[in-house]
């Protein structure tokens, strides 16, 4: 949600007069019995197939669960920023390379980005995990997971480089060109931080996808929270609480990191480059 | 194995893959739309409980990771009695996730009209609707068009979930892994075929959208 979203909302009506309070009051009261009526019937889904018996949330109560829990969001994070710290770099690169103004060099680089950011994280994470292994390449689960969803996020976070350096004011290449800095100089020294400092609650969002992209490290046996609550299952029959547990874990860090993000471009003015604000091609 | 024998051999599975792939990106960018629309009018109207059941959908919908989603659509949901086919599970996920992405684009799409237009609008003595349908919706599709062509590839990728559940035909990346672990010495041919037709399709969806929003695009 952006910062204007109340604001705008409210413009869209006026002041309402007598009849339409009424109105809207009915209107609330009926959509507010709806929506009780639609959970109480999810509510009741789950009582009458009996998965609301104590017997299936008992072991939440459980320290050791918690922990094990914990460890799968602890090798979660691990995952999320040995990829985050990788993507950043290479991003930078590609971006480097994209924006060089040597020909060869930007049309490589734009068919790696293009590469990277049309294809699905999940056919990479097949890729080091089913074709590697054919050459004789033999890498940690950990790289497995790791690697493909760092290469999945460079490519977009080439572009939302990009988009950081190309906001940084035409004059400013012109002054740090014009006192005689060399071309890499003036990115190195001029553009670049100040690009950098602009994407900042980009970056941030991003990476939420990369929480997400992690998930599927059971692909690869890696314990991730995902993969732990698969462990969990098999050993407490209870699939249903679990996978919601989980679920509602994720959403809640998601979420966090989305709020901070919202929170960092409010306080600095600079937009939320993402991949659906950015040019697709 | 070269390419010759890959397509002797799986040609056929590629085609029906692609269209697999292809068919249900649009199916459920369609459905997503619809529900997208239906969310972001949920999000603006007047009704309070209305507009905060739109907002947890956007919220969860837009955080969950599609894996997580899937594994209680697929297999969590069965024990509550909702039993659905393979496919279906996939689609319900990937609607779900997309419907989320396309009201936040469709609320960005709204917010950038800015306040001042709207209360042009309400001057001149527009009711509501008129603002709606004469301001408002006619901006916000058009401002909406580069976000939704993203939208659109990121459903394609998403169709990828297929290849975590049993699906007949498979779609492009189930494909892949089962020919590779099938073939074994097979190496990364599968995986070119495949990541070359959705890098493929990426961008000339992309380069369509361009298109479109160079054309209707609104200069602020």
């Amino acid at each position: 949600m952006s910062a204007h979203t109340v604001s705008m909302r409210d413009a869209l009506y006026e002041a309402p007069g007598p009849k339409t309070r009424r109105r809207t009051r009915i209107i609330t009261g009926i959509s507010l019995v709806l929506v009780a009526i639609g959970v109480g019937l999810i509510v009741r889904q789950f009582y009458v197939t009996g998965q609301l018996d104590a017997k299936c949330w008992s072991f939440f109560l459980r320290q050791g669960t918690w922990r094990y829990l914990f460890n799968g969001f602890l090798g979660t994070m691990r995952v999320a920023a040995t990829a985050g710290v990788i993507s950043l770099v290479l991003g930078v690169v590609f971006m480097l390379g994209r924006t060089s103004g040597i020909k060869p060099l930007e049309v490589i680089s734009r068919v790696i980005i293009d590469f990277f950011r049309g294809v699905p994280s999940l056919l990479l994470i097949y890729f080091f995990y089913l074709a590697l292994p054919q050459y004789g390449l033999r890498i940690s689960a950990f790289w497995m997971i790791t690697l493909p969803v760092a290469l999945a996020a460079s490519g977009v976070l080439a572009e939302v480089f990009r988009a950081g350096v190309n906001a940084v004011p035409k004059g400013q290449t012109e002054a740090a060109l014009s006192i005689g800095l060399t071309p890499g100089k003036t990115m190195f020294k001029i553009i670049l931080p100040q690009a950098l400092r602009i994407v900042v609650p980009s970056l941030i969002s991003q990476l939420v996808v990369v929480v997400k992209d992690t998930t599927v490290a059971y692909v690869v046996s890696y314990p991730d929270l995902m993969q732990n609550a698969r462990v969990l299952i098999t050993n407490n029959d209870a699939l249903v609480q679990v996978y919601f547990v989980v679920a509602i874990l994720y959403i809640l860090v998601n979420y966090g990191i989305n709020q901070l993000s919202i929170y960092m471009a409010r306080r600095s003015g600079n937009p939320i480059i993402s991949r659906t604000t950015e040019n697709p091609t | 194995m070269g390419y010759a024998e890959l397509f002797a051999a799986y040609g056929e599975k590629y085609l029906l893959a692609i269209f697999e792939t292809l068919s249900m990106t649009v199916l459920c960018f369609a459905i997503a739309m619809v529900i997208s629309v239906l969310v972001t009018v949920m999000r603006v109207s007047p009704i309070k409980p209305l507009r905060l059941v739109g907002d947890l959908y956007v919220q969860v919908f837009r955080n969950i990771p599609g894996v997580a989603l899937l594994v209680i659509v697929a297999y969590a949901l069965p024990y509550l009695k909702v039993l659905m086919p393979w496919k279906v599970c996939v689609e319900v996920v990937v609607v779900l996730l997309a419907s989320a992405f396309g009201s936040e684009n469709f609320m960005t799409g709204i917010n950038a009209i800015g306040v001042g237009q709207i209360e042009a609008a309400r001057s001149i003595g527009l009711t509501f609707t008129q603002t709606m349908t004469k301001i408002v919706i006619p901006q916000a599709l058009r401002s909406a068009v580069l976000p939704m062509t993203n939208l659109l590839i990121a459903t394609m990728l998403t169709t990828a979930l297929g290849s975590q559940v049993p699906l007949n035909p498979q779609e492009l990346t189930g494909l892949v892994s089962f020919i590779t672990t099938r073939e074994t010495a097979i190496g990364i041919l599968p995986f070119t075929v495949s990541a070359v037709i959705y890098a493929g399709f990426s961008v000339l969806l992309g380069l369509a959208g361009n298109a479109i929003d160079r054309k209707v695009r609104v200069i602020r």
